[in-house]
């Protein structure tokens, strides 16, 4: 992948609002009330043995998903891009003998290494992937449907310090600046010089560049903090909340609440 | 006019201890004038105006805010220091430093909100403010998703909603379209005949004479060369050239190419 492929894909993913500011089902709900009810979907996935209510509740996800005007297409490739590389790798082994005792399914030689697939292996292993699959799809469902200013603010729901969200939240507004001081170095660069030929050459530009991006940021770090200082901080940091619930919002949580303790109480 | 808001005597300070930034400046400034310092680059007009809101200290000579020492020790006081930021605005040259919060709304209301002002308060003057600027479609956007003009009036909007008695404004019309300019100096006029005393470092000499009553023209030395009219600065073509403040321009005037220096003080006319 390019440089200025990675940074747009950067951009994109950390900035596109695009389906956050469609009127769906998921955008409809307080930001606040969204997150507890993703946060429940999650942990009915965890708690299951199940593989069929996985699935339930993965197609749930994905009917969510469209409701939400979320392109099925976009959302597949958000969420399955992460998933073999969180789950199939870390779960591959799970399926052989070795690890997964039980009934041979079939075998077959690797390397002159024996490895055999067991039944009770490929349900443990798909048991992982559509855990995983699923917790993601949830995750990524909250994160598309939500403006990041939003999701930055339910963090404060679950006891999480002000003063820390709003580091974070400073922090997310500069990574945008960042990205572009980085993408206009880059065209700085290759206006002046073209293709950098040499590997050495290349290390040296980047090394100019983080020490650049790294003096930046501190002069700008400063500079904040007196903007800060200048509209009253002292240490202390409030923000306006603005959130507001209504019954379609209650109603929605207790459906989830409901649902959450089904597949508790149906695991068990 | 008549009271002093302001009082500088001998002032100087220095980045690192090393590298002079202001020298032996002496400057009043009283309630309700309008204040612009002129100057080149690097002549020290930022660095006075971040003293004057009190974000830095002088390393030697006296500055008075309304007859009290304006120091670090000053604003350890919390009620003088909550009084202060209530009654002295600042507009930073580069706004992306101001707009640090993650949407427009939160960054007009985190001076209002750190200040202690009621919700309800905070509330009205949002509405205000917005309506005064015409930015109510910007409130849920990041500030990098606005173009330069409209983070400019961002940023006047989130000093202007506290209503301080002082607006301190570093180079507002820089980079900023015709348009944009006019709003925003329009505005500090306004504000201006408003009872507020406003304070604008620029070299924009276009609007030199619209904002101030008093121009201080800051030498590449660091010290003020002279001070006094836009009329009596302005008509100073030698010292504006020497600073680096006029430039000899060459444009096309009625099928004639014609050379002067650039600063708009009726030559025009003289051609005609």
């Amino acid at each position: 992948m390019k440089n200025s492929n990675l940074l747009s894909f950067l951009k994109d993913s950390l900035f596109s609002e695009e389906y956050a500011l469609k009127a769906g089902f998921m955008q409809s709900l307080d930001p606040r009330i969204k997150a507890l009810s993703c946060a429940f979907f999650i942990i009915a996935t965890l708690f299951t043995k199940s593989i069929p209510v996985i699935l339930s509740l993965y197609l749930l996800c994905l009917f969510l998903a469209c409701v939400s005007k979320i392109s099925l297409g976009f959302f597949l490739k958000r969420t399955w891009i992460f998933i073999p590389l969180f789950s199939l790798f870390i779960g591959l082994p799970a399926l052989f003998s070795n690890f997964t005792p039980g009934e041979e399914l079939f075998s077959f030689k690797v390397a002159g290494l024996m490895l055999v697939v067991t039944s009770s292996g490929v349900i443990t292993f798909l048991l992982f992937v559509l855990r995983v699959s699923t917790t993601v799809s949830f995750a990524v469902l909250l994160s598309v449907t939500t403006r990041n200013f939003e999701l930055l603010k339910v963090l404060r729901i679950f006891s999480i310090p002000q003063a820390f969200v709003m580091v974070l939240g400073i922090c997310y507004r500069y990574l945008y600046l960042f990205i572009e001081m980085i993408e206009n170095t880059g065209l700085a660069i290759k206006s002046r010089v073209g293709r950098i030929g040499h590997y050495k050459k290349g290390q040296q530009i980047v090394g100019w560049s983080i020490a650049f991006l790294w003096m930046r940021s501190y002069q700008l770090s400063g500079d904040v903090y007196k903007a800060m200082l200048s509209r009253g901080y002292s240490g202390e940091s409030y923000v306006l909340d603005n959130f507001k619930t209504d019954f379609k919002d209650w109603l929605w949580l207790v459906l989830t609440g409901v649902i959450l303790i089904w597949v508790i109480r149906f695991s068990h | 006019m008549g009271n002093p808001v302001f009082s500088l005597k001998n002032i100087c300070f220095s980045y690192l201890g090393r590298f002079p930034a202001l020298v032996a400046v002496d400057i009043d400034i009283n309630s309700g004038e309008k204040i612009s310092v002129i100057g080149a680059n690097g002549s020290g007009k930022s660095t006075l105006l971040h003293l004057l809101d009190g974000l830095i200290f002088a390393d030697s000579g006296k500055l008075d805010f309304s007859g009290r020492a304006l120091d670090e020790l000053s604003f350890k006081d919390d009620k003088f220091s909550r009084d202060f930021r209530r009654k002295v605005g600042f507009v930073f040259q580069n706004p992306d430093v101001q707009l640090f919060c993650p949407t427009v709304k939160e960054d007009i209301v985190f001076g209002p909100l750190h200040l202690g002002f009621g919700r309800e308060e905070i509330g009205k003057r949002l509405e205000k403010v917005i309506c005064v600027l015409d930015i109510s479609g910007l409130l849920d956007r990041s500030p990098h998703q606005l173009s330069v003009g409209e983070k400019r009036k961002v940023a006047i909007a989130s000093t202007l909603i506290i209503e301080p008695d002082i607006i301190i404004l570093d180079e507002p019309t820089a980079g900023l379209d015709p348009q944009t300019s006019r709003k925003i100096i329009d505005l500090l006029i306004q504000e201006n005949l408003n009872g507020k005393t406003v304070i604008t470092s620029t070299h924009d000499l276009h609007i030199v004479e619209e904002i101030s009553d008093t121009v201080y023209v800051f030498g590449q030395e660091k010290r003020i060369i002279k001070s006094g009219s836009p009329d009596s600065i302005l008509a100073d073509v030698p010292l504006l050239t020497e600073n680096n403040l006029v430039h000899v321009h060459s444009h096309r005037h009625k099928d004639k190419v014609h050379v002067h220096p650039h600063v708009h003080l009726e030559h025009h006319a003289q051609d005609i």
